[in-house]
């Protein structure tokens, strides 16, 4: 299995996803022509990680606009979480944005809604 | 019904007609029919029960799809929203973007660029209107003595409190703007050329006598104002050029003076 190392364009975020570690980090805007195709390889990833590994996961995002394709994306990769937390597996949430852009934050507040695993909003690094 | 219960039909009705029919017989006909009528009756309390299970089943499955319906509706309801909000978050970043672009950063006032198309347009007004429209160009007297002795900063400051000066006295339909380092252009519709005068005077007077404090003691600033009346037909360079013209004069009449052309 191995690490995804996907570097950030105008329209997509970087993605790097890390076996060792169990991190996975999202950053930048995303607005990509295909969403479902872009994140392809991540989802990919996932359902691996968490249906071979079975360890902690810890998902790391800076992510500023996303589009709407990329909205049901983001929806499907929490789900996945949402399911792995409930079969017992360690994941965990950070959502950064940056400090006085509260809009970004109420979105991140808004896709938590139905998660029940660690799930953490707060200012952070840019 | 089965060939076999016609028959005991048949002999049970045949049997009751004739009086010399036995009852054991008939007990015995009988008997066979009931028990045949009891294999009916468990028959049909199986049917019944399978079709019930069946329609419970299919009620069941009613249910599980409505659910999944509804949590689909409820998903894409979310993914809306969503969605929607970053619209508006992404048309609040267009609408700072397009104030930063339009704006000078030191004064807050319109920038060049912005008052370059502000001219366009009212003079398009103008025309079509067969209106007035008057451009001024005002001048920060001597600043370059200002940074020189008290540094840039102060110089700034300057700038800031005169824009501050100018917009304050102007009308809402009026536009002061940024036009170069201490230059500000000023459009003031609705205006001849009497009537810009007058108004430029007064801002001529409000910052002659404005208190600027730097460095512990306080120093007199003034402008000088060229002005001059849009004439119909002619392009945006041409005022803008007699506007220039006027204020090189009130510079040349020893300046904190308003001149037309």
């Amino acid at each position: 299995m191995n690490d995804l190392n996907i570097a950030a364009t105008s329209n997509t975020p970087g993605i790097k996803a890390c076996r060792a570690t169990g991190r996975v980090s999202l950053s930048g805007d995303s607005y990509p022509e295909n969403s479902f195709e872009f994140f392809q390889p991540l989802i990919h990833w996932l359902e691996n990680y968490l249906t071979q590994e079975k360890q902690p996961l810890t998902m790391e995002l800076s992510l500023a606009y996303l589009n709407t394709s990329s909205v049901r994306v983001m929806m499907d990769l929490l789900d996945m979480l949402e399911e792995a937390f409930g079969k017992g597996i360690d994941v965990s949430l950070i959502w950064f944005y940056e400090a006085g852009n509260e809009r970004v934050a109420e979105l991140a507040e808004e896709f938590k809604e139905d998660c029940t695993f660690p799930y953490l909003v707060t200012p952070g690094p840019a | 019904m089965a060939a076999g219960d016609d028959s005991l039909l048949v002999r049970a009705a045949s049997m009751l007609q004739q009086e010399s029919a036995g009852v054991a017989e008939l007990r015995s006909v009988l008997e066979a029919l009931l028990g045949r009528c009891h294999d009916q009756q468990r028959l049909l309390d199986r049917v019944t029960r399978l079709s019930d299970g069946y329609q419970r089943a299919e009620r069941e499955r009613g249910h599980d799809h409505l659910k999944h319906y509804l949590r689909e509706l409820r998903r894409v309801e979310k993914i809306v929203r969503i969605s929607d909000r970053y619209q508006v978050m992404l048309q609040e970043m267009n609408g700072r973007l397009v104030s930063m672009a339009n704006t000078d950063a030191l004064t807050g006032l319109a920038n060049r660029r912005f008052a370059c198309e502000e001219l366009e347009s009212r003079i398009n007004l103008v025309q079509r209107n067969n209106g007035s429209l008057c451009v001024a160009l005002a001048d920060i007297d001597r600043f370059k003595q200002v940074n020189d002795s008290f540094g840039h900063a102060a110089g700034d400051k300057a700038i800031k409190l005169i824009a501050d000066t100018l917009q304050a006295g102007l009308r809402d339909y009026d536009l002061c703007a940024r036009w170069g380092g201490e230059e500000f252009l000023i459009l003031l519709s609705f205006s001849r050329l009497d009537d810009a005068g007058q108004l430029l005077e007064r801002l001529r007077l409000a910052i002659e006598s404005m208190v600027f404090g730097v460095a512990e003691t306080t120093l007199p600033l003034s402008i000088s104002i060229g002005v001059s009346e849009y004439r119909s037909g002619e392009a945006s360079f041409e005022v803008l050029k007699r506007a220039d013209e006027a204020l090189y004069l009130a510079k040349n009449a020893g300046r904190n003076t308003v001149c037309s052309l």
